[in-house]
């Protein structure tokens, strides 16, 4: 029998159920047919006092069944009855079970919007009723946390974090603390920046290591065990969480444009350096002479790159009185400020040519300048023009030690070689590995605005993580059965949260842990069981299905997509969902077992669907691919044995797409049509 | 009246308040979140999922999650349409007072049926808006501006129809008060005005649309045709309109990358559609800009150049003309809608909202941030800013910034109390 153990059942309805034709009067009694249930109708709109009043005679004192309600649009329309039951009577997430009956109220008769109903009710009956609750526990954390590099984005989060009352060492391989501005950085800073060194050197919170490598970052957030190797020594300490911030690189990129080597051809740092020196003159030696910028013409080109460009511009122009010249590819003007700084530098005499292509540049014939060829982009004809010197804009890349710092950390490096990658379900100072933050330069080339914003950012995510020394942790969302576990550590390899360690067995690290279950699917033991998602309760749903709903269509939806679309979908008006869906929510497609597949079928299913997120959004990182692998090793098993492998459907779609998820649904009824195949056989047993 | 009191007051609900209200919760403080419009979500919400053979990164996928989880939070009082009318501050305490259009759908009663749409004889004027998350509840909201009769309404087609008896149109603005120990300033940007470009002929042309107008179309699954009906097969993108001129001495850094992804997200559906998108210059998008712009390249054609202005033919699509950059030779070609990335300008209460606060705007018109180092704090303090209102920027970095805006109020009440 599909219902485990008693439970109770709540109705929440207004006049809807009545308009849509399904009396609740009428529904409540089937629904009392149900074994080892009761049941209660409410009305979501009675004022709350007297609701809880309702519910308390209804639940009694100290109640411990769990809890199905029932309504349209739950969330919304019964939002004060599950406020009250969250709240008041303490219901515990796993054991109340929210359903939706929107679904039934979609079926075309009377009859069939009954029965959806009641196999709405008693799937998520047989569910809740083989649920365990699930408790957030108090864990001890560390509250130190290693900050590594040394950016002013590094300095700053050490700062701030001290005075939060976190314990910081700060690391990283240089030999001493020369943070840069990228929009600044052969130039004096801001007061409040210059400082902030000596600052960071005489808190006492703050241990400063220089010259170090990373060795390890072992076990999970809230107790890594970081191991640095310093000059003479190698350091093991405890820290609650990591954030990276290791300075960006700059690059003068000659050797990309295939530009002659040259004493006047040099890159932007040497003009901002002879411009500190006060030597203009050496730069261009004739008053008067003309100098050539050139920026905007590499794909990485940079709003950080031209603001120092449009810097440099500004002084040649002021200091030495010379005739500058900008030529511009791209103008890479994305940031606060810069559109107009570009502008203004035009009036003040800045002379700009845009061009599609660097510019040819060659050594003058007979002179110690440079000549720049191009066509004129006005007068659409080539022009020579003699420079005394030009100086090339510099690009901005991830440090390149990030490569080698990503594998220690066991994080992947995005396409640029930065230590986060850009998912969309991340917040953007995330990585895949919870407790470690890459903050400003450690993410991306931007401006120091957006770095020192991005520090705060991760620092309230360190707050959340540590509190004041403990962490929140849910315990047993995944549990590992160490008499089945065979240490083959499948799990370790496809976890893409780095949650699993071992001993002697597979350990699931509960902070770390979020709950996808790649692990549990892909266990070829079947050793590890994600709690309220097990193989028993899935089952479990299959055997509640109602035969007389046809065609019979099992939909395993991810939570992060697929459900939230079809949750959309069942709001417009012209859904048209067929009466034997059944949708089912996962916590991540990386759930979605081969198994659940071919026992779908097996119990009587014409069709499965497999929904997930679009390739690189799986907030699980690849839980989407390996729900697209099973998929087609489904295929292959249902063709081995004669079935039409049409029958099993994957598909990618976004949660604000419903559209997306109604189309999928009208093709597997397509597909269905199509197939010409026997009938599946009934349900097995 | 009495005033309930919220330690934190965050004007604006779009993604930026949104995410600001929720980091706050996460640190343990309540909060306030007040929108003017009648829905949560904000701009972000009516976006379309842009991916084609993989994830494209916009983020607009993320509102209904945060929207859910917003009207699950328990420490997160929400007030949709509402207005802050006055701002007093003493004893670091800001007193606040606000205007609340009247929940004409009585929430607890309404069923989402949509009947008072299909009813109201005054839907042009706006009497009865429809949110574009289907997360939001009551989906509809009449509103007694755009109800020209109002209670006088002799059909009160609406009320009498609604089967759950969840209208009252006699129902009226309110005035209430909140106590707040800091104010997050959330309240985003306006799309800029196409209008803005009159030689593109928006509102004129029909076969102009702006970028949301797509993103709306592409979101509810409509098919892309032209208005006469037919198919269209040849679209154009034109970039920096309201962004990057005199009116707007400013990048909105967003269009580039919205626009190209929705022309790549056309030809991945439709690989028979051409795309040509006209630009000034392509600003860098995403993690890894390269990357981009070179598959950008493979589908969509780039042309350096803005047309000079968009014709109507005979056969009803637009012809635009500009100067071929490679021949220098003018050149017309012919489109069947053109798309106008708009880009982001200033919210038009912002002048208002500043003097109520004491705040100061840049010349742009948007909220002034203290300096570079501080994009999230403001001349006042218990004042923060997040999202656009501070300036444009994508999604990613409105929740970036929220959630920045979101410690400091941390640290200011800390040090407060």
């Amino acid at each position: 029998m599909s219902i485990l153990r008693p439970l109770e059942i709540i109705i929440a309805h207004g006049p809807e159920l009545a308009a849509a034709g399904l009396d609740p009067h009428e529904f409540a009694l089937a629904v009392g047919g149900f074994p080892k249930t009761r049941i209660l109708l409410l009305d979501p709109a009675l004022p709350e006092e007297e609701q809880q009043d309702r519910l308390r005679r209804f639940l009694g004192k100290g109640h411990r069944r769990p809890v199905v309600i029932a309504s349209t649009d739950p969330e919304s329309r019964a939002a004060a009855t599950l406020r009250i039951l969250r709240r008041t009577f303490q219901c515990n997430p796993e054991r109340l079970s929210v359903v939706d009956l929107q679904p039934a109220l979609e079926q075309r008769d009377k009859k069939s919007r009954r029965l959806k109903g009641l196999e709405l009710i008693r799937l998520a009956a047989a569910h809740v009723t083989r649920a365990f609750p699930i408790h957030p526990e108090e864990v001890p954390v560390s509250t130190r946390v290693l900050v590594w590099g040394d950016s002013f984005a590094a300095l700053k989060a050490a700062q701030e974090l001290a005075a939060s009352g976190y314990p910081v060492t700060l690391a990283g391989p240089k030999p001493e603390l020369h943070p840069l501005d990228p929009e600044v950085p052969h130039l004096p800073v801001s007061a409040g920046l210059a400082a902030l060194v000596g600052e960071v050197l005489s808190t006492d919170n703050i241990r400063v290591l220089t010259e170090v490598s990373l060795l390890a970052v072992e076990g999970a957030a809230g107790n890594f065990t970081v191991r640095l190797e310093l000059a003479r020594e190698v350091l093991e300490e405890t820290a609650g969480a990591v954030i990276l911030a290791p300075e960006l690189e700059i690059d003068s990129h000659h050797q990309a444009f295939g530009l002659p080597a040259h004493p006047r051809l040099i890159s932007l740092t040497e003009v901002e350096r002879l411009l500190e020196k006060g030597e203009p003159t050496s730069f261009a030696p004739e008053e008067g002479g003309t100098v050539a910028l050139l920026a905007g013409f590499s794909p990485e080109s940079s709003p950080p790159g031209l603001r120092r460009v449009l810097a440099a511009a500004a002084q040649l122009l002021k200091q030495a009185n010379l005739q500058v010249y900008l030529f511009l590819g791209q103008a890479r003007v994305a940031a606060p400020g810069l559109e107009a700084a570009l502008e203004a530098a035009q009036e003040n005499g800045l002379i700009v040519f845009k061009l599609p292509d660097m510019p040819e540049i060659a050594p003058a014939d007979g002179g110690t300048g440079l000549t720049v060829s191009f066509v004129e982009p006005v007068l659409r004809r080539p022009v020579k023009l003699s420079v005394e010197a030009a100086g090339l804009e510099e690009i901005y890349c991830a440090a390149a030690a990030n490569a080698a710092l990503a594998k220690v950390l066991e994080i992947p490096l995005n396409p640029r070689g930065f230590l986060q990658g850009d998912n969309v379900h991340l917040t953007p100072v995330a990585t895949w590995r919870r407790g470690i933050y890459s903050a400003g330069p450690g993410r991306g080339v931007m401006g120091l605005d957006q770095a020192l914003m991005d520090v705060e950012a991760a620092v309230a995510e360190v707050q959340k993580l540590l509190g004041q020394g403990a962490a929140h942790v849910p315990q047993g969302r995944a549990v590992v059965d160490r008499g089945l576990c065979v240490l083959c550590l499948t799990c370790y390899r496809v976890c893409p949260h780095r949650a699993i360690t071992y001993d002697n067995r597979a350990r699931i690290e509960e902070i770390a842990c979020q709950g996808c279950g790649t692990c549990a699917s892909e266990c070829p033991q079947e050793a590890i069981q994600i709690r309220n998602y097990t193989d028993d309760q899935v089952t479990a749903l299959f055997e509640s299905f109602d035969p007389q709903l046809s065609p019979r269509i099992v939909a395993f939806l991810c939570r992060n997509s697929a459900w939230e679309a079809y949750q959309a979908a069942l709001k417009l008006k012209h859904a048209d969902i067929p009466p034997g869906l059944t949708a089912i929510k996962m916590p991540c497609a990386g759930k979605i077992d081969v198994d659940y597949l071919l026992r779908a079928v097996v119990y009587g299913s014409k069709a499965v669907m497999v929904l997930a997120c679009h390739p690189d959004n799986c907030k699980s990182r690849h839980g989407n691919e390996f729900a697209r692998w099973r998929v087609e090793q489904v295929q292959t098993y249902l063709a081995e044995v004669g079935l039409d492998p049409q029958r099993v459907l994957f598909k990618s779609l976004a949660a604000n797409a419903p559209q997306d998820f109604l189309d999928a649904v009208a093709e597997m009824e397509a597909r269905l049509g199509a197939m010409s195949g026997a009938p599946p056989k009934a349900a097995v047993r | 009246m009495n005033s309930p009191k919220h330690p934190v007051v965050i004007l604006g609900g779009g993604i930026a308040g949104i995410s600001a209200a929720l980091e706050l919760a996460k640190l343990g403080h309540e909060a306030a979140l007040i929108e003017k419009s009648p829905f949560f979500g904000g701009h972000a919400a009516h976006f379309c999922c842009k991916a084609t053979d993989k994830c494209q990164k916009c983020g607009a996928c993320l509102v209904d999650q945060r929207l859910r989880e917003l009207f699950q939070a328990p420490d997160i009082a929400l007030y949709p349409h509402t207005e802050l009318t006055h701002a007093e501050r003493g004893n670091g305490h800001f007193r606040l007072a606000f205007k609340s259009k009247p929940d004409i759908i009585d929430p607890t009663r309404c069923i989402d049926c949509g009947i008072c749409y299909d009813e109201c004889p005054s839907i042009d004027k706006g009497a009865v808006l429809v949110a574009a998350s289907a997360t939001q509840h009551p989906r509809y909201f009449i509103d007694p501006e755009g109800c020209l009769l109002s209670h006088e309404c002799l059909l009160q087609g609406c009320q009498r129809m609604c089967p759950a008896k969840a209208i009252d149109l006699t129902r009226e603005d309110s005035a209430f008060e909140l106590e707040a120990s800091a104010v997050i300033v959330a309240t985003g940007y306006q799309p800029a005005d196409p209008a803005s470009r009159p030689h593109y002929g928006y509102g004129r042309l029909l076969q102009v649309i702006t970028g949301r107008e797509l993103e709306e179309k592409l979101r509810l699954g409509e098919d892309l045709t032209r208005p006469d009906g037919q198919p269209a097969r040849r679209l154009g993108f034109i970039q920096c309109v309201g962004s990057r001129d005199r009116l707007h001495p400013y990048c909105s850094r967003v269009c580039c990358a919205y626009g190209l992804r929705l022309a790549k997200l056309i030809r991945h559906h439709h690989p028979e559609v051409e795309a040509v998108t006209f630009y000034m210059d392509i600003q860098s998008i995403g993690a890894d800009p390269a990357g981009f712009q070179a598959e950008a390249c493979q589908a969509v054609h780039l042309v350096r150049a803005m047309p000079g202005g968009l014709q109507a033919s005979p056969e009803g699509s637009l012809i635009a003309r500009y100067l071929d950059e490679s021949t220098d030779q003018p050149v017309s070609r012919e489109f069947d809608l053109v798309v106008l990335a708009v880009g982001i300008s200033p919210g038009k209460d912002n002048p208002d909202l500043a003097e109520m606060l004491d705040l100061t705007l840049t010349p742009e018109g948007f909220f002034q941030s203290l300096d570079g180092e501080h994009r999230t704090g403001t001349t006042q303090p218990g004042v923060f800013l997040a999202g656009t209102a501070e300036g444009p920027r994508s999604i990613a970095e409105c929740i970036s910034q929220a959630a920045a805006a979101a410690r400091e109020v941390h640290e200011y009440i800390k040090a407060l109390v």
